[in-house]
């Protein structure tokens, strides 16, 4: 049986590099980083994916869709099947950390109020966030934001998360705690979602735990890194 | 020789073209508050709610102050002047078309572009700077939905209560002026009443609903359009104020030219 690939990218242009487009299928329970030392190498690709974003030239799909090309609807709807950190976190700064969880679930899912607040308790207790959940994102430490921006974009449980600059700033424990949660812990099979990283530099920490870092080389083209 | 009218024309262009923007996006905020589902309805309702909180609650003082200043004003003046010729019975009519039809929804409309409005295109803008925009389409969120949609109906329920509000306390503060300039409170009562007809309030529903509709849709189009930069905020509360006033102007124009 032939699996589509949760994450793919099929000849996408590189920001300004003059290197060759980027072709890479991301297989399934896989994480994956995307480096590069400038925000303009890797940095659209996340929008790409979730189709906020148009690549230059080239696809991207998720789960063999290119969100982009669906009509505004589906487009919104099929979003809510990726979890997405954007750099910068992109909270909303008039909700609580509690209410930001809350949010996609309460527009987006035909779950009861009690079973939104049940389900939001239970992932900031994951993300260790149940004493600042009350604070809104201009009250709490960037360390807590970036888990307020963890525990969003894993509100629905996604198959496929997406996270952009996800660890700058943050501890090597820290960072490392965030992406088993991302993960979501380890089946026989590998680990229950498959991630897409991209940014300038992990901790070694966390390279440790990623399955395989492609890394912007000088000739514009992405090179797989030495496990 | 030819320049300055070229110059003329692509800024008309650019003008107009701006123009079927905002009203595509118009168009827009209305088929997005149609297709909102069950759970969706529930979000937006809070933040209607709230909208209106601070909208319409939060501005009944200042709507309270002009429009009793105004009406003093207007009354305490005319009392004297139409006694001298003994035509204080158009005290009503002046009551009536003055304030209640005309200068009672611009001043009231004016008064939320100025103060929610300049507020709404702001915290657009600031949500558009800050990505929160982006992310809210990340996560499977229209962001008219959620944000145009809950100001666009927040300003029309605030600007109709607001107007109400306004109405009656010009017509009560009137009372008060008449009765200091020696009119009786009774008579003018009877004079004010014989000029209301049901036309004022079909026009005061008619111009909540379209001044509503210019200080939701106008602030969120430039909020929501401002460019990924802090220097953008300021220029999307400036162009919305602009052309919010100008759009109310046009509106109550509009109004009188229809009859």
């Amino acid at each position: 049986m032939v699996m589509t690939a949760p994450i793919a990218f099929e000849g996408v242009p590189l920001g300004l590099h003059e290197g060759p487009p980027l072709s890479l299928a991301i297989a399934p329970r896989q994480t994956v980083a995307l480096l590069s030392g400038d925000a303009g190498g890797v940095g659209p690709l996340g929008g790409y994916v979730l189709g906020l974003e148009r690549p230059p030239a080239g696809r991207v799909t998720v789960f063999g869709t290119a969100i982009a090309d669906l009509p505004a609807r589906e487009r919104l709807a099929f979003r809510r099947r990726v979890g997405y950190l954007p750099a910068g976190d992109g909270l909303i700064q008039n909700l609580s950390l509690r209410d930001n969880v809350a949010l996609p679930l309460r527009f987006g899912s035909t779950a009861s109020p009690r079973e939104i607040d049940g389900r939001v308790s239970v992932i900031l207790a994951a993300v260790r966030l149940r004493d600042a959940a009350d604070q809104r994102p201009a009250q709490v430490t960037d360390e807590e934001r970036r888990r307020a921006a963890f525990a969003r974009a894993l509100a629905f449980d996604p198959t496929a998360l997406v996270l952009e600059r996800p660890f700058d700033g943050l501890t090597a424990r820290v960072a490392a705690e965030l992406l088993e949660l991302a993960r979501g812990g380890e089946t026989a099979e590998g680990a229950r979602r498959t991630v897409l990283i991209t940014g300038s530099e992990l901790p070694a920490i966390v390279q440790h735990r990623v399955d395989q870092v492609y890394r912007l080389a000088r000739n514009g083209a992405l090179q797989l890194e030495p496990a | 020789m030819l320049e300055p009218l070229s110059g003329l024309g692509r800024s008309t262009a650019r003008r107009l073209s701006r123009l079927g923007a905002l009203a595509r996006f118009g168009f827009d905020v209305v088929r997005s508050g149609l297709a909102l589902t069950a759970a969706g309805r529930r979000v937006a309702l809070r933040v209607t709610v709230n909208q209106v909180r601070f909208t319409a609650l939060h501005a009944i003082g200042l709507i309270l102050l002009l429009s009793s200043i105004l009406s003093f004003l207007v009354i305490s003046q005319a009392v004297q002047e139409l006694g001298r010729y003994g035509a204080t019975d158009l005290i009503g009519t002046l009551m009536v078309v003055a304030i209640v039809r005309e200068l009672g929804p611009l001043i009231t409309a004016l008064t939320v572009a100025g103060r929610s409005g300049t507020a709404i295109s702001a915290e657009l803008a600031t949500n558009q700077v800050l990505g929160e925009v982006r992310a809210l389409e990340a996560m499977g969120i229209d962001p008219k939905q959620y944000l145009a949609v809950p100001r666009f109906v927040g300003s029309i329920v605030s600007v109709f209560a607001l107007l109400v509000l306004f109405d009656v306390t010009a017509v009560a503060t009137g009372f008060a002026a008449a009765s200091l300039s020696h009119m009786s409170g009774p008579r003018y009562a009877q004079i004010v009443l014989a000029s209301l007809g049901a036309r004022d309030v079909w026009l005061t529903v008619a111009k909540a609903a379209v001044f509503g509709a210019i200080v939701g849709v106008v602030p969120s189009y430039f909020g929501l359009s401002a460019l990924r930069a802090s220097t953008a905020i300021p220029v999307a509360a400036s162009r919305a104020t602009v052309a919010s006033m100008v759009g109310i102007f046009l509106g109550s124009a509009l109004f009188v030219a229809i009859g």
